[in-house]
């Protein structure tokens, strides 16, 4: 069983990884990420994905989610310039106890993006994710499946 | 948008040897007539044969905007076939890929093997005898053909082989397949789409393009080093060329720019570089193997929807007359697996909408779609290094890495295919 205080804590830590991703304070964002940290949006409908045989949409270890961050901050993306407002809904957590002193995150999102920089669509995203805490303010992995 | 015409469109008119009309991305008769001349009646580009590797397999897609599935038959033979149901036009098959015996309909139970001939519908009596099931298959493809694996499919009647629509620019597709010590490309890794505001034609346009590399991706090139930040900069420091092959086929030749070998690839120093440049060596010979892994893959559009994207394998899906599907896969060389994950990862960074690429060229692609609005200007410029370009000994126009050869080359075709030439 995990204590009120760490469910507690990994849901302020959700919420916080969400706003400052929604408000483009992406400094602050990465420094959420440790080391170790991989970042796996996979592409594929197999039930069991794998990312050294299938496509994902995003697979980064902890220097590319470095140069993520170094390209939005340029100000030379065009596709985030000026950037998306947009907002994330998170819902549906699930704590539990991994290994040691790890815990495991699930939850839903939607996740919608104004895209400004063109024709002013809305982009909306669901899906789940799947994120293991090391700490509390830091992680280890992350997995998003999109499904819409 | 401009109110509808009933003028005939003139094609000749629309499409100059220097300029070319707005409305050829927004008028929806001129998207109604591209999906008849190019993608119905014309040679487009459906899958691969490593999609299918077994009797049974199949995936579906769109061939422009009609549905097919593309199968291998228990004798190993690719069809191509429309997935829609010969009783009342259902999509029979829903699945993107799999492996099947037969396909039935969910509507009634119509049932098709894997070459689209009809096997039965569910109590045929009330048809009375009257029900010819030879013509109720899926409709079959005109023609189907496959070069080193890509399959193309004409799905109207054409005069025209597949062997005349590639022409040449075969060799393109050799440059690809024999970087493979098997000599086969393999597109197994799944495919990521993405969606995008604007004209099917300004993803091609887009993708042989050698002039916005340092406007649009400059992000990137501030960020990391890349092989390609060495077409920025100085005009005249800017090395590699642009060809058109014929046929619409065309290429942004990037080698001329390049150092040494693997350029293209990012390293060339591991233990698994070393066993591919031995293989290479034992089926090509020295000197065949060191211009093959110093000039890399090809970075060509075959025409009218297959981008041979360097390691990359990507097609654009027309929609509508304002909206399209980039699709992309990783390109995985037979022979070397240990290369996959390299290639996933690198595939992953150009292209999808998370990528570090794609989505700065569709970002724009879908602001030039707003811009075509404007009644006040009414062309696109194409005249770019029009000067400049001369044709090299195997016939191909040839022109610096920046010239306008390419969509020049790519408008050529168009004209042809859309005045029925």
């Amino acid at each position: 069983m995990i204590s009120e205080s760490e469910h507690r804590a990994v849901v302020d830590f959700l919420y916080r990884e969400a706003r400052l991703a929604d408000e483009g304070r992406y400094a602050e964002w990465e420094a959420l990420w440790t080391d170790d940290g991989v970042y796996w949006v996979p592409a594929s409908t197999d039930p069991a994905p794998d990312p050294d045989r299938h496509l994902s949409h995003v697979y980064d270890n902890r220097s590319r989610i470095a140069t993520r961050v170094k390209l939005l901050q340029s100000g030379y993306r065009p596709s985030q310039d000026p950037p998306s407002p947009m907002r994330r809904l998170v819902s549906n957590i699930e704590v539990r106890k991994a290994e040691g002193s790890e815990l495991i995150a699930e939850s839903n999102f939607l996740l919608a993006e104004l895209a400004v920089q063109a024709k002013h669509e809305m982009h909306v995203w669901a899906g789940a994710r799947h994120i293991g805490c090391a700490g509390w303010t830091a992680r280890c992995e992350c997995a998003e499946r999109r499904s819409c | 948008m401009s109110e509808p015409s009933t003028e005939p469109i003139s094609y000749d008119a629309l499409v100059q040897d220097e300029r070319v009309h707005a409305s050829l991305y927004t008028d929806p008769r001129i998207f109604a007539d591209e999906m008849d001349r190019l993608f119905f009646r014309g040679w487009v580009f459906i899958g691969h044969e490593s999609e299918i590797p077994l009797p049974g397999d199949f995936v579906t897609r769109p061939i422009g905007t009609q549905p097919v599935i593309m199968a291998r038959a228990m004798d190993g033979q690719v069809s191509v076939m429309v997935n829609r149901c010969a009783h009342r036009g259902t999509m029979v098959c829903s699945e993107a890929r799999g492996n099947t015996r037969t396909f039935a309909c969910p509507y009634h139970g119509w049932t098709y093997d894997l070459t689209g001939e009809l096997l039965g519908v569910p109590y045929p009596t009330a048809y009375d005898g009257r029900l010819d099931k030879k013509t109720k298959s899926l409709g079959c493809a005109a023609r189907v053909g496959s070069y080193r694996g890509f399959v193309f499919a004409c799905l109207g009647p054409t005069s025209v082989t597949l062997e005349q629509h590639l022409g040449v620019a075969t060799g393109l597709i050799d440059r690809a397949c024999d970087l493979s010590p098997e000599g086969e490309v393999q597109l197994t890794a799944g495919w990521v789409k993405h969606r995008c505001s604007s004209n099917w034609k300004m993803l091609p346009e887009n993708d042989l393009d050698g002039y916005h590399l340092g406007f649009v991706h400059m992000a990137l090139f501030k960020s990391v080093r890349t092989q390609y930040n060495r077409f920025t900069g100085d005009e005249k420091s800017v090395k590699g060329v642009v060809r058109d092959w014929g046929n619409g086929h065309t290429e942004i030749d990037w080698s001329p720019a390049y150092d040494g070998p693997f350029e293209w690839f990012g390293t060339a120093a591991s233990d698994v570089v070393g066993r591919y440049v031995a293989a290479l060596q034992a089926r090509d010979g020295a000197a065949v193997m060191a211009r093959r892994v110093f000039e890399g893959p090809p970075h060509a559009l075959i025409f009218p929807n297959l981008f041979l994207g360097e390691m990359n394998i990507a097609v654009v899906e027309p929609v509508g007359v304002e909206e399209s599907v980039h699709w992309h896969t990783p390109m995985f060389l037979k022979g070397v697996p240990e290369f996959d994950r390299r290639l996933l990862r690198q595939s992953e960074a150009a292209m999808g909408p998370a990528s570090f690429l794609l989505p700065d060229d569709l970002t724009i692609t879908g602001r030039n779609q707003i811009g075509l609005h404007s009644r006040r200007t009414e062309w696109l410029e194409l005249s770019r290094g029009v000067h400049r370009e001369h044709v090299d000994a195997e016939g191909r126009r040839v022109s610096h890495l920046t010239d306008e050869t390419t969509n020049r080359g790519f408008y050529r075709q168009y004209r042809k295919l859309m005045t029925g030439a």
